[in-house]
């Protein structure tokens, strides 16, 4: 009866098959390769922004608005992350590729077909053991914050879960695009150049789109780049973490379609478009989800919290009207410094434009100008910083300002560090205990010595 | 999908068919209905077309149940073609495989049926006994079964090699094993004495016939005839993509009007 369920689509135990994947994923070449990049590469850009926070940290001493300014999220992480972040995107593709790539070249993917797994089956354990690959690929992202650390450096748990998190998501959505380019490419190498179109062209469509009014900026807003920014300047968008998580599961069932070789291509480019409908469907849903929160322990995306507790009790609904061009510079600022605050902020805002282009002789005087519009009264400034617009307000709702809390105030964290001594960790210890790691993967497995007995001469 | 289809997949390596489990219900129902013997698969009008070339033309034959098929015919003929369609991992155009008087989706093919592509290394950076070991364990082969595999094929002194490192023999060898270690009733093999030598095809051999005595039906697409005359009871001959004929050896001699011929002399003289 056990044959019997074995062959029963669906029955087979995952166990098998995961840690097949896992084998595949530690015993080629790739992982190990990008790993011994990644050490050096991020080691030297700890030890360039540890050297630089402690120049700046140096000033600091003198003055305590300067030490206020120091946070280790901008100082630290984000340019030792980043390193990571360009080894996420120009080498991990070829480590994620891997996993059905050379199924696909050495023919045992008409064996996996042959097994009594689901294509999505076999598709979530190549996601999990890519995501574990890029687990094993930020060991010397992590080790950094322990260096950190050691050399007495301040560590906000939830900025760096946050960030680590964004990180992680990005793994996983490089992951699902390699995955998919794998599953529609007859080759590797055909695979790889898929995925990097679409991680490198990201960055062409960064540098060529972004700012640019209208299409071209709503195109540039889907660039992969885009994705980590909000991690970065610390906030946790719920959103923006349901997009990227819909995407990546729209990729994964995408290369379920089109994994099982012995499915009509018709049959196939029916059940993608299904797919991409429920994708775009779920992104829709998605960009409909405003909860963010602000994880940074300098509160950079929240007003100072006197004021957020006296915003939360403004319940009538806050209208403003825009009258900017959404690529105008002035928007930007008035976007980070009030409106996404507010949004956060107060239960009730909507924001309507009204600027529509800027230009020389347009003649339209009210451009430049922001209503605000609250419980029947409105007011009208040009400002974009919240030090005149949160008066505003609150004489727009006839509520009192709420005086500052005391102790309140981000001390900052400078630190004078000699970062020299992490060197022979990321360039000498981290690559040899990988080396030591990939020459352990490449042992040979015990054998049971009841299984040499030959019957077939040779 | 609500039907289930007559598996007699739980038939240990090494063990009779009379052992295996009781048959299901559909299969009971089945036989009960059936009282001549019916084939155990049946394939028709099945047909296959690369853009304008055509590589498999209607092609229709039965396969009874615990027979060692051979599928023979020259190079380019459509075997490999013809297995991966019956097999399901490439898609037929037309055509219709009924297993047990039972259509068959192409999506169920594998409940009943594995096939061995010929020429695949499978994860060729994988030791020979890490894929063994994945195949056993989703088709949850006990240690003993595996151990029986190892020892019938000869495949201990490879066990620590990397895939990639092993000679064509023992890449073959491997092969036969993970379809050994598979429970299916139908095997399909492609070319599955290429890279034996003499002394070695004829160890195969028994080991094929054995598996067939023990109730698995076997269908082997082989080009070399003289291999195919010495392994199979009955033979499909195929040539530029249609079955030329089907039989036995001594229905195609008598279909050929020659008693005393070799399989060799029958098939070019049918093709």
């Amino acid at each position: 009866m056990r044959s019997r369920d074995a062959l029963m689509i669906g029955r087979a135990p995952f166990a098998p098959l995961i840690a097949k994947e896992l084998r595949e994923i530690l015993g080629g070449r790739a992982l190990w390769i990008m790993l011994l990049l990644i050490c050096p590469l991020i080691g030297y850009s700890f030890f360039e922004a540890a050297s630089l926070y402690g120049e700046a940290s140096e000033a600091a001493t003198q003055s305590p608005v300067v030490a206020a300014s120091l946070s280790p999220l901008d100082g630290i992480l984000v340019p030792t992350f980043g390193a990571a972040y360009v080894a996420v995107t120009l080498m991990f593709p070829f480590v994620a590729i891997r996993v059905l790539g050379q199924e696909k070249e050495s023919g045992a993917l008409h064996l996996l077909a042959q097994l009594p797994y689901r294509a999505s089956t076999l598709i979530a354990a190549k996601l999990a053991a890519v995501f574990a690959a890029w687990a094993l690929a930020s060991i010397p992202m992590l080790s950094a914050l322990v260096v950190w650390r050691l050399l007495g450096g301040h560590l906000s748990i939830p900025e760096t879960t946050n960030l680590l998190g964004g990180h992680a998501l990005y793994g996983l959505l490089v992951g699902a695009i390699a995955l998919f380019a794998a599953a529609i490419s007859e080759s590797a190498a055909t695979a790889a150049i898929v995925t990097l179109a679409f991680t490198i062209g990201s960055w062409v469509l960064d540098f060529t789109l972004a700012g640019h009014p209208g299409l071209a900026d709503w195109i540039a807003q889907l660039s992969l780049t885009q994705i980590l920014r909000s991690f970065e300047q610390g906030l946790l968008s719920f959103g923006l973490v349901a997009g990227i998580l819909t995407t990546a599961a729209g990729l994964a069932a995408l290369a379920a379609v089109w994994l099982p070789p012995g499915v009509p291509v018709r049959s196939k480019l029916i059940r993608s478009a299904m797919c991409i409908i429920a994708v775009l469907v779920g992104l829709g849903a998605s960009s409909q989800i405003k909860l963010s929160l602000d994880v940074t322990e300098d509160r950079r995306n929240s007003f100072p919290l006197a004021d957020e507790r006296a915003l939360a009790k403004l319940f009538d609904p806050l209208v403003v009207k825009v009258h900017l061009a959404p690529e105008d510079p002035r928007y930007a600022d008035l976007r980070r410094n009030v409106l996404a605050k507010l949004e956060r902020a107060m239960p009730h805002v909507s924001i309507r434009f009204f600027g529509g282009r800027q230009g020389v002789g347009t003649g339209d005087d009210a451009y430049g100008e922001v209503e605000y519009v609250y419980g029947g009264r409105s007011d009208v400034s040009r400002s974009t910083s919240p030090r005149e617009i949160l008066p505003l307000l609150y004489d727009l709702a006839g509520a009192q300002r709420p005086q500052a809390e005391p102790g309140a105030d981000y001390p900052g964290y400078p630190l004078i560090a000699d970062a020299y001594w992490s060197l022979p960790w990321f360039f000498g210890a981290l690559p040899l205990l990988v080396a030591f790691a990939w020459w352990r993967s490449r042992r040979p497995p015990r054998i049971n010595p009841s299984w040499c007995v030959t019957e077939v001469s040779t | 999908m609500g039907r289930r289809y007559a598996l007699h997949a739980d038939i240990p390596f090494g063990a009779s068919r009379q052992t295996a489990g009781s048959p299901l219900p559909a299969d009971r129902a089945l036989s009960a209905a059936h009282t001549v013997p019916q084939p155990l698969l049946e394939i028709s009008g099945l047909t296959k077309r690369y853009g304008e070339q055509i590589a498999l033309t209607e092609v229709g034959f039965a396969v009874n149940a615990g027979e060692l098929l051979g599928l023979i015919g020259p190079n380019g003929a459509g075997k490999t073609t013809l297995l991966e369609t019956i097999a399901g991992v490439l898609p037929a155009d037309a055509g219709e495989i009924v297993w047990h008087g039972v259509r068959l989706p192409q999506a169920r093919r594998r409940e009943v049926m594995f096939y061995l592509p010929d020429g695949v290394r499978p994860y060729p950076e994988q030791p020979v006994l890490r894929v063994l070991e994945f195949f056993a364990g989703v088709y949850r082969r006990s240690d003993a079964h595996l151990a029986d595999v190892i020892a019938v094929l000869g495949l201990a002194p490879s066990l620590q090699k990397r895939v990639h490192a092993l000679s064509k023999g023992y890449a073959r060898r491997l092969m036969l094993a993970l379809g050994w270690l598979a429970p299916h009733p139908l095997l399909l093999m492609d070319e599955p004495f290429d890279g034996f030598d003499l002394r070695q095809t004829q160890e195969i051999v028994r080991q094929l016939r054995r598996s067939a005595s023990e109730g698995r039906t076997l269908i082997l697409a082989i080009h070399q005839l003289a291999d195919a005359e010495r392994v199979c009871d009955r033979f499909v001959l195929l040539a530029d993509g249609r079955v030329r004929d089907a039989g036995t050896l001594a229905e195609l001699r008598q279909r050929a009007n020659r008693p005393e011929a070799s399989l060799e002399d029958i098939f070019l003289a049918l093709t």
